[in-house]
């Protein structure tokens, strides 16, 4: 079969680092090659140097044969190598054809072809399977899912032979995720070659070809097929074995620590009520657009209920906004570090410390002691490295998060509130991760998590609710919960709209 | 990890600040240097240094309060004019025959802080994105000055009996042709406020906070900070530091003219961005701003002393502006 790309010993070096350190990768056409590799194993830097986001140090990419343009995006376009980055880069504002045909758009003489580009539009949705998204909407009333293939269609707009797919299934639920794979199947029946980047190891049996694995910067094993065994992708990956994934269950307490009382702000939440008690962890599941983020917004005080009572401790918050919950012992991981928990270019002390400063400020602060604390609470979640100097954009996901979870330590929070903890994270993370979770519990804690993976809330939480529709529609106990069972409640009865505004 | 990894976090540790920092204080020193390679008589005396330092306290107080409102990733554009209404504010609040400095001082800086409560007030509670706020109060303040006295200047020297000669200590003309130890008053009130500054941002909950809200104003609410009222703080206190500063230009020149502070703005922000203090927001530093209010003081004294036109001047401050900002681009990522 044809080699659609072909990577040689590629070397990229920033200033000081050596990201890739000689990576050799090969796509075949009509091939699902997967890519795997903890966070900051060079996955991304590796993809940007194809699509000419980056500009290798030295080596070697060939596309059909003949050598990529280095460092020249339009170019790596043009031969047809599309990406689709993990943060879709769409403009909500612009029709679904619009953005299919940003930047080439069809044109007779000055003007814009508007006929031939609704047409076309539509024949590259229906090729996709999904000539259900109408042409004329607005992207940004598109459900995620539905943006996604609009991104792909845009990819295709162009005569695409390899297609990168950065962690598209991040922002899916499993529904979703099948209805991707279809799209990507129909793609290779097309002779497309599809890089697949995801951290979920399920899936690479789910749609991969075959796999290659970087570590620090390096291929460990490439072109090794899809059916290899869990265990030994993992151990390629971290280098070491992983013991145990989900440590074990937290039992819980009566103690009722957080009590949500019919909160409502419609469309997304509509009158739900729940309880977490000390010692428990709570999970709270359902697929993209039930409610989950939104509720857990509500109770944080982000977003100001139309009706209900979030009580904290047996006292009703007296009022919906993040000081006041955080005053009485609530705290919040949210779903996208970067952009909703971090200062990234602050270092790891001020990041942990910066929701409970007064506890170091008299008329100053007290800069050391503030350090000294931060520092306590970074060793106590095993955060590599431990400097409470060490700027936080330069950590991994993994330890981005424990420095978000180190601040609400520190605060000595009643409930916390965490909104897809693992999203972006290393498998050797993810299994940190949960046990910290369950240590939190176990410490008397009450802990809320939100999770699109199913499998992992069956296999860490106490109790499980599953919210559908803004609705809890089931909870199910920790210990008889399956991943089957709770997307059998999850998913609606009827199949979902494309468009998000449909649901109201 | 790799030992190439570590290598780098290693080099992260140096703060690129820190280096701006330092890059910019040689700067400093070579500027003199060369000054005083270039005019032996005149540049590196006693009087022209006390004479930079003067004329650069009144930029450098504006700077320091823009310096807290970049760190918010916001921006002021209303200083200039701001200086130039308050002090006519105050001038006709004594009167052509008033005796009073402490009316004055406590007018015009009053009347600052209004106008700087205004701006704060469209900005934190009525959402006006900060460079349009700011530029409609631009034209207001101007606006203010020429009708508050029939565009004219109103003369202060009533004050010091109708001259300039040995103002008293801690009255108006004081505070802009007195001196301590051979220093001049103006140049303690500037390096006190840069202090204050530097302890407030650096020292203090409120100044996190400042630049927390510059750095990600998502995450700083989630985390619990008051963003509105730190945003709102950061208009008033810029006001509040240009009446400081229409204070000192004022005693300096003995009357208050509605055509006074003119491109101040210009001068201050430019001052602070090539400082080091990020106009996204996130990374502020009061030791960049001195040091920029210093560097521009140079030049200028120097361009003027070569007999370099007000005109070349204003294009070279223009172009250094943008090159500081060329220069703090973000960097690529990986």
């Amino acid at each position: 079969m044809t080699k659609v790309l072909e990577v040689r010993n590629v070397v990229k070096e920033f200033p000081g680092v050596k990201a890739l350190q000689g990576v050799d990768l090969d796509v075949l056409e009509a091939e699902v090659h997967c890519l795997l590799g903890p966070n900051g194993a060079g996955k991304s830097t590796l993809i940007k140097c194809v699509s000419g986001a980056l500009e290798p140090t030295s080596g070697e990419i060939l596309f059909m044969g003949e050598p990529l343009p280095a460092g020249d995006p339009a170019g790596s376009l043009k031969r047809g190598v599309a990406t689709i980055y993990q943060e879709l880069d769409l403009v909500p504002e612009l029709s679904v054809a619009e953005s299919i045909f940003l930047a080439h758009e069809p044109r007779r003489g000055p003007l814009l072809n508007l006929d031939r580009m609704y047409r076309e539009s539509e024949a590259l949705l229906a090729r996709l399977g999904h000539d259900s998204i109408p042409v004329r909407a607005k992207v940004g009333r598109l459900r995620p899912a539905a943006q996604q293939i609009v991104s792909i269609a845009r990819a295709l707009s162009g005569n695409v032979r390899l297609l990168i797919m950065d962690e598209p299934s991040a922002i899916l639920d499993d529904a979703e995720v099948t209805t991707l794979f279809e799209v990507v199947r129909r793609l290779t029946a097309e002779n497309v070659g599809v890089v697949y980047i995801s951290h979920r190891l399920d899936e690479i049996r789910r749609i991969g070809d075959r796999v290659t694995v970087l570590a620090d910067g390096r291929t460990t094993a490439t072109g090794l097929p899809a059916t290899t065994p869990t265990d030994q992708l993992v151990e390629l990956m971290v280098g070491r074995k992983v013991d145990q994934l989900y440590p074990e269950r937290p039992v819980g307490t009566d103690r009722v620590l957080l009590e949500v009382r019919d909160a409502r702000r419609l469309p997304a939440v509509r009158g739900v009520s729940l309880q977490v008690h000390a010692g428990e962890v709570v999970g709270l599941g359902g697929l993209v657009g039930s409610g989950r983020t939104e509720l857990l917004n509500l109770i944080y005080g982000l977003d100001q209920p139309d009706e209900g009572e979030v009580v904290v401790e047996g006292k009703p918050l007296r009022s919906h906004r993040p000081r006041q919950a955080i005053r009485q012992g609530l705290g919040l991981a949210p779903e996208d570090r970067k952009s909703q928990a971090l200062v990234l270019d602050w270092s790891q002390t001020k990041n942990v410390t910066i929701a409970d400063l007064s506890r170091f400020s008299r008329v100053l602060l007290k800069i050391r002691e503030e350090r000294e604390r931060a520092r306590e609470q970074l060793r106590a979640l095993n955060t590599v490295p431990d400097d409470p100097d060490r700027i936080v954009r330069l950590l991994s996901g993994g330890n981005q998060q424990k420095v978000v979870l180190a601040r609400w330590l520190l605060h000595e929070c009643r409930v916390l509130l965490l909104d897809e903890p693992t999203r972006g994270v290393d498998i050797a993370t993810k299994a940190e991760i949960y046990r910290i979770i369950s240590d939190l519990a176990q410490s008397g804690l009450g802990v809320l998590v939100v999770s699109s993976e199913l499998e992992e809330l069956a296999h860490i939480c106490t109790r499980v609710l599953v919210m559908r529709e803004g609705e809890l529609v089931a909870e199910v106990a920790g210990k008889d919960a399956t991943e089957r069972e709770l997307l059998r409640h999850a998913v609606a009865p009827t199949d979902a709209p494309v468009l998000a505004e449909e649901v109201v | 990890m790799t030992e190439a990894v570590r290598g780098s976090a290693l080099a992260q540790r140096v703060k690129t600040l820190e280096l701006q920092e330092y890059a910019l204080a040689i700067v400093v020193v070579l500027l003199f240097v060369v000054g005083a390679i270039l005019k032996p008589d005149t540049f590196p005396t006693i009087d022209n240094v006390r004479n930079m330092l003067t004329q650069a306290s009144v930029v450098g107080v504006l700077a320091i309060g823009m310096t807290f409102v970049i760190a918010t990733a916001g921006i002021d554009l209303s200083v200039g004019s701001v200086v130039a209404a308050a002090g006519v504010f105050g001038g006709i609040l004594v009167g052509s025959d008033g005796t009073s400095s402490l009316l004055f001082i406590a007018g015009t800086i009053g009347f600052a802080l209004l106008l700087g409560t205004v701006n704060a007030t469209a900005i934190a509670f009525g959402r006006v994105v900060p460079f349009i706020a700011t530029l409609a109060m631009f034209s207001i303040a101007r606006g203010l000055a020429l009708l508050l006295n029939d565009q004219l200047p109103v003369n202060l020297l009533d004050l010091n009996g109708g001259s300039f000669g040995n103002p008293r200590a801690f009255s108006l003309l004081w505070f802009g042709n007195g001196r301590i130890f051979g220093i001049p008053a103006s140049v303690y009130i500037f390096i006190a406020i840069a202090v204050a500054g530097w302890i407030v941002l650096n020292r203090t909950r409120y100044g996190r906070f400042v630049v927390a809200v510059g750095g990600n104003r998502e995450a700083a609410r989630i985390a619990g900070v008051p963003v509105r009222r730190i945003i709102f703080s950061v208009y008033v206190l810029s006001g509040l530091l240009a009446g400081v500063a229409a204070v000192l230009l004022c005693a300096r020149l003995g009357s208050a003219s509605p055509v006074s502070g003119n491109l101040y703005e210009l001068d201050a922000i430019g001052a602070v961005v090539i400082g080091g203090t990020s106009l996204a927001g996130g990374r502020a530093t009061i030791v960049g701003t001195f040091l920029g209010v210093l560097t521009f003081a140079l030049i200028f004294s120097l361009m003027t002393q070569l007999n370099l036109s007000t005109e070349v001047q204003q294009v070279t401050k223009g172009l250094i502006v943008l090159g500081a900002v060329l220069l703090q681009r973000p960097e690529a990522r990986y």
